[in-house]
């Protein structure tokens, strides 16, 4: 998709500002029919994501509209598509998961001769005589029509769409004679069978498609698969594989098997030509040996994750690291000395994750030395934040090691054993825009610490013991747009609402009130529930005569185990204070 | 004004906008015909007629090009558009690449 200029950009947005402006144009039927089609297309988006569009609004596009997508929208019912039907240049038509369309409702379609690419997945009154009436858009290429009501016996009719190339049937009961009979379409390079009722049975058929690039059997029966000499992506996931990709031709790119079950082990994936593998995700596959990777020098993207990984295996990683962008290593056995051996092997490894393993903070120093680190995840591991137990000097700070990554932007130190003291070293990092820390030992000075951080754009502290106090004094970063601060269990209401106020801009979590940030135009998004924004209303309202004139810090008049036993009280607490507010709002009202 | 300095828009309708060049080289189009190596015509009198455009649309173009050098980059202050204009207008940017 091309991006508009900006005077374009502009139009736009002045057509789209709301239903008196659109009733200023829709009548300009010339202008409306000379519109080229992405600029067409570009002003229906718009009214689409800003809920403008209905039926008779659509039929204005009908000469310049090219592509269509209200996917989700649940307002389209047969009369949008009595209009759609009309549009003589659609090539692409998303009604994916408009649960009020049903088989009737895609009469209109028949005949649209210019209609490539049709998407109705999840629109589940779609059943066989809906079929019927796709069957006369002659020239679609694409369609997807994964967990709809299509049954095995509506799929055989497909195999009159000659010119088929992709053919989504997710989630539908096909069968091993409706893919037999689906043959004839020589054309089909994607097909998605995921969830299907198909066996090793009508997997062997596969190979009589000969431009097959794509297939997704993904929760399937199937065990063996027959010899696909132009395969590129295979989804395998949860399956149990016994054997397939025997022939070394398939020029593969991408495979998914996470979840599944290697019948001959390691050995499934000992012929197959991976030496183009990009993808590889073996994810809870439970593998153990690793030779199998030895091949694969060009792969930038492997997920290890719950496999039974040691320091030993990590060397076969090491050896393809060269075009390496994403590892993922969570949940094995590695230890900070695999991480060492991984070091100096991986120039352009991007994403690493090493959560719930056992790395502790000697790998910081490693990690430090992966140049093209832009994504961290350290979660659930025994990272301290301190080489020394004890010291606590610069030097002992381990996380200092990561200002050597000039590119890191997220970083994830959830359920670690950092304090506040430890996380000092970020400050200083200059790209770092995400942020995710959950530690009941964090407290006031970490959001001291963290507000430096020049880019920072999320901000997760979770469970932390902060302080109204703080929130109300901390100088949030320009660049912050969203603040989780779910399970800090000594903030207010009021603390959170008055932060907000203060910050319009941050959209801020916590149980007790979510506040999302205002727009340009200053209006508010719609808010999730209409609860929180009638409570901050009112709680606006009562600011003026309520606000505290001092605060005194929580933890300096109570010692840490009446403020643990304070913690279980919070949340009859917090149901008064709704129960208070529901009484403003009573009155207000 | 230095004649050099200058450019003539003309509308559909035969109206004559004289803008900077500065201003009008904010259409990545006009600034192609004006600076590409060649024998425009447009590049030798410094003048460019645009068929498609009317004298309202062009010459609310002519305001967004000295609205975008002095605004824009600070966006403190709005470029209005009259919503009966937002077609038009739409694909004369489109056209000038602006």
């Amino acid at each position: 998709m091309n991006r508009e200029t900006e005077l374009v950009e502009l139009c736009i947005n002045a057509a789209c500002k709301n239903r008196e402006t659109v009733e200023k144009w829709r009548l300009q039927k010339r202008s409306l029919d000379r519109l080229p089609s992405h600029l067409a297309d570009a002003l229906l988006r718009r009214l689409i994501t800003r809920r403008l569009l209905h039926p008779s609004l659509l039929e204005v596009f009908k000469h310049s509209a090219e592509e269509v997508d209200v996917k989700g929208d649940n307002s389209v019912d047969a009369e949008w598509m009595a209009y759609l039907g009309g549009f003589r240049h659609l090539l692409y038509l998303n009604i994916a998961e408009c649960h009020r369309i049903n088989s009737s409702a895609l009469w209109p379609l028949t005949g649209m001769n210019s209609l490539k690419e049709l998407d109705l997945s999840r629109c589940s009154k779609v059943n066989d005589a809906g079929i019927n009436h796709i069957l006369s858009v002659p020239n679609l290429e694409k369609l997807h029509i994964s967990k709809t009501s299509v049954t095995a016996k509506g799929v055989k009719l497909l195999a009159s769409l000659k010119n088929l190339s992709l053919l989504d049937l997710g989630g539908l009961p096909v069968d091993d004679a409706s893919l037999a009979s689906l043959q004839v379409l020589k054309n089909l390079q994607h097909i998605e069978l995921w969830g299907s009722k198909i066996s090793n049975e009508g997997a062997a058929v596969l190979n009589t498609f000969p431009k097959l690039t794509h297939l997704n059997i993904d929760w399937t029966s199937v065990t063996k698969l027959p010899n696909l000499s132009s395969l590129e992506c295979l989804n395998m996931s949860n399956c149990t594989i016994d054997a397939i990709l025997e022939d070394d031709k398939a020029p593969l790119t991408k495979l998914i098997f996470s979840g599944s079950t290697f019948l001959n082990e390691a050995g499934t994936l000992l012929y197959a030509n991976t030496y183009n593998l990009s993808f590889l995700d073996l994810a809870h596959t439970g593998l153990d040996k690793f030779f199998f990777l030895s091949k694969m020098k060009v792969i930038e993207h492997l997920n290890l994750s719950s496999c039974m990984v040691d320091d030993n295996s990590v060397e076969m990683v090491a050896c393809i690291g060269g075009k390496l962008k994403s590892l993922n290593l969570s949940g094995t056995w590695v230890s900070s000395a695999g991480v060492g051996i991984l070091a100096g092997h991986v120039p352009n490894l991007e994403i690493l994750s090493l959560s719930q393993t056992s790395v502790e903070d000697t790998a910081l120093a490693f990690i430090s030395l992966m140049p093209s680190l832009k994504v961290v995840d350290l979660s659930n591991t025994n990272i301290k934040g301190f080489l020394h137990p004890g010291g606590t000097d610069l030097d002992s700070l381990s996380l200092t090691a990561l200002q050597n990554l000039k590119q890191l932007e997220r970083l994830n130190l959830e359920h670690t054993q950092v304090t506040d003291e430890a996380l000092f070293p970020l400050s200083s990092f200059q790209e770092l825009r995400y942020l995710s820390l959950k530690s009941p030992s964090l407290s006031d000075i970490s959001l001291y610490h963290l507000s430096s951080v020049p880019k920072l754009t999320k901000l997760s502290i979770c469970d932390a013991v902060l302080t109204n106090c703080s929130l109300d004094k901390v100088k949030a970063p320009e660049s912050l747009r969203l603040v989780d601060l779910r399970g800090c269990w000594l903030l207010t209401k009021d603390a959170i609402l008055s932060f907000s106020r203060n910050h319009p801009q941050i959209e801020v979590r916590h149980e007790l009130v979510t506040v999302l940030p205002f727009d340009e135009n200053g209006r508010q998004h719609s808010s999730p529930s209409r609860l929180t924004s009638r409570t901050m209303q009112a709680s606006r309202k009562k600011e003026q005569t309520s606000l505290s004139p001092y605060f005194v810090d929580q933890r300096m008049k109570y010692s840490r185990d009446e403020l643990l036993a304070l913690q279980f009280m919070s949340l009859p607490l917090a149901s008064n204070s709704e129960r208070d507010n529901s009484i403003l709002e009573k009155q207000l009202d | 004004m230095k004649k050099e300095d200058t450019v003539k828009l003309i509308s559909s309708d035969g109206f004559e906008f004289i803008v900077d060049k500065e201003a009008a080289m904010v259409s990545q189009t006009i600034r192609n015909m004006l600076t590409s190596p060649g024998s425009f015509a447009e590049r030798q009198h410094g003048e460019v007629t645009f068929p498609e455009i009317s004298t309202t649309i062009l010459e609310k173009i002519c305001q967004y090009f000295y609205w975008h050098l002095e605004f824009a980059s600070g966006k403190d202050r709005e470029f209005p558009i009259e919503p009966e204009l937002t077609l038009e207008l739409m694909m004369a940017a489109n056209y000038l690449h602006t």
